[in-house]
């Protein structure tokens, strides 16, 4: 009899959380994680043919090619980073605010962490609020030892671990076009968002007829 | 790596004296294939010991603890490559995508199925990265980590400790001061080191699983601004033993690779946990 009694609260209560949270909206989520624009097979050097999963700071496991359709704005970096992840990051600030409205709307930003460990997606979401990233522009990801080893390669970042569990890691930003292919890549902390900003405008630029 | 794969029991188990009928049995045969499977053919065991990295932080441990692995005896050959392209056509010559190898993969060979003027029994190279990373993928292996390599490769012929072997230290000057010949000879036909392992040295370079986690760049030098901003915690590494030139100029090689790169004389072997 009591067992009746809490299955049948379990399910009372899983019908309840089923109802609870009123299902987001697309401008709620992160570009990773709202639906897919139309997209045939990625290219040979697209980053997309990548199999990998990954999981936001919203919770949701997605596939690197949700992000296909608009140009991404790449930088690797880990939250609990003291000396060049928060420059990276403002770097990168730096860089929307210097986009002009209209490029700023055609493009994404993403940010992949290192550490596996620490970086859960609750992490994550904390950086983002710490950071204010903003949700309708900014992808925050995590992943596997492998894939992430795997995605710095195709980027050509290195890194390695130190006994503290901090990253040594080299600063790029990587500017991919709508199908994943690299379309330029700027190493180095603080060199100003003009060459970043020139190539984004190029990408986003309508198409001449 | 999950870590989550199911333990076989420990070799200690080998042979026990069975105490419960049924169970015991059971154990027995369940340590048997533990057994078995940690004999892997052409495979070498390298037992747990301690790495000091070439470069580290200030804070840093001056040692990694190596657990045991099992370790590829010699490099894969062309002809263990040929197969593995048969089975997986996405990485023949002419099907594979260039973000994961770029144009000279396996362009020392006849074609997409034909070995050409090259002899099977030679180590495979011109693969990048992923090709190595897939076929150890394909044989249920992986590629060794770079700690695990440098751990392996710093066996001497006699001793554990290479350092202690002269004839060992002579050899390995021998090789890193020679160009790659023209003709490699077939992988496995060098010495092996104490554990069984040939052709660390002296045949190709070889890729490893984390061949990105060099932070030196390409002309090292440490004290200049623009390496700070390059690499994040750069400014504190430095280097424990300058007279180990091999290992430099390997760090130095993996330093400069990217994953899709293919090299004439860069092959790989596969690791794998006992």
């Amino acid at each position: 009899m009591k067992f009746l009694i809490s299955l049948l609260a379990i399910q009372t209560a899983a019908a309840l959380a089923a109802d609870a949270p009123a299902p987001k909206k697309d401008a709620e989520l992160p570009p990773c994680c709202r639906p897919a624009l139309p997209a045939g097979k990625p290219t040979d050097r697209s980053l997309y043919q990548l199999d990998s999963t990954w999981t936001s700071d919203v919770g949701r496991k997605v596939k690197l090619s949700v992000l296909r359709g608009r140009p991404q704005v790449v930088a690797m970096f880990f939250s609990n980073c003291e000396y060049a992840c928060p420059i990276l990051v403002n770097d990168l600030r730096k860089l929307e605010a210097a986009l002009p409205k209209d490029v700023l709307a055609k493009v994404d930003f993403a940010l992949v962490s290192f550490d596996t460990k620490r970086d859960t997606p609750e992490t994550l979401a904390a950086f983002r609020k710490k950071e204010k990233l903003p949700v309708a522009s900014w992808t925050l990801l995590r992943g596997v030892e492998d894939d992430v080893r795997e995605l710095a390669a195709l980027l050509g970042i290195n890194y390695a671990q130190d006994a503290r569990g901090q990253f040594a890691h080299s600063n790029v930003i990587t500017v991919l076009n709508a199908e994943g292919e690299i379309a330029f890549q700027q190493a180095g902390l603080g060199q100003g968002p003009a060459a970043l900003a020139a190539e984004i405008a190029k990408l986003t630029a309508p198409k001449k007829p | 790596m999950t870590g989550e794969t199911p333990v076989p029991l420990p070799p200690a188990r080998c042979g026990r004296p069975r105490e419960v009928a049924n169970l015991a049995y059971i154990v027995a045969a369940l340590a048997l294939l533990a057994c078995a499977g940690a004999a892997e053919p052409g495979m070498a065991l390298v037992p747990a010991g301690k790495y000091a990295p070439l470069f580290r932080g200030e804070k840093d441990a001056k040692e990694i603890a190596v657990v045991p692995f099992l370790l590829d005896e010699r490099p894969v050959t062309n002809g263990e490559f040929l197969t593995f392209v048969r089975e997986n056509p996405k990485w023949q010559r002419s099907q594979v995508k260039r973000l994961f190898a770029d144009e000279r993969y396996l362009s020392h060979w006849g074609g997409d199925l034909d070995l050409g003027k090259v002899d099977a029994a030679q180590p495979v190279t011109h693969v990048s990265w992923f090709a190595a990373k897939s076929f150890a993928a394909w044989r249920g292996r992986r590629l060794p980590t770079t700690v695990e390599w440098e751990f392996a490769a710093s066996a001497g012929f006699t001793v554990a400790e290479g350092t202690k072997d002269p004839e060992f230290q002579k050899s390995i000057a021998r090789w890193y001061g020679t160009p790659s010949p023209d003709v490699l000879p077939a992988a496995g036909s060098g010495r092996a080191n104490i554990h069984g392992i040939r052709d660390l040295h002296g045949l190709v370079w070889e890729w490893t699983s984390d061949f990105n986690s060099a932070i030196v760049t390409g002309d090292a030098r440490g004290d200049t601004g623009l390496e700070r901003n390059l690499f994040c915690g750069a400014g504190s590494l430095g280097t424990k033993d300058t007279g180990n030139f091999p290992a430099f100029m390997r760090f130095g090689l993996r330093s400069s690779l990217k994953a899709s790169y293919t090299v004439r004389n860069l092959g790989f072997r596969c690791a794998k946990a006992p």
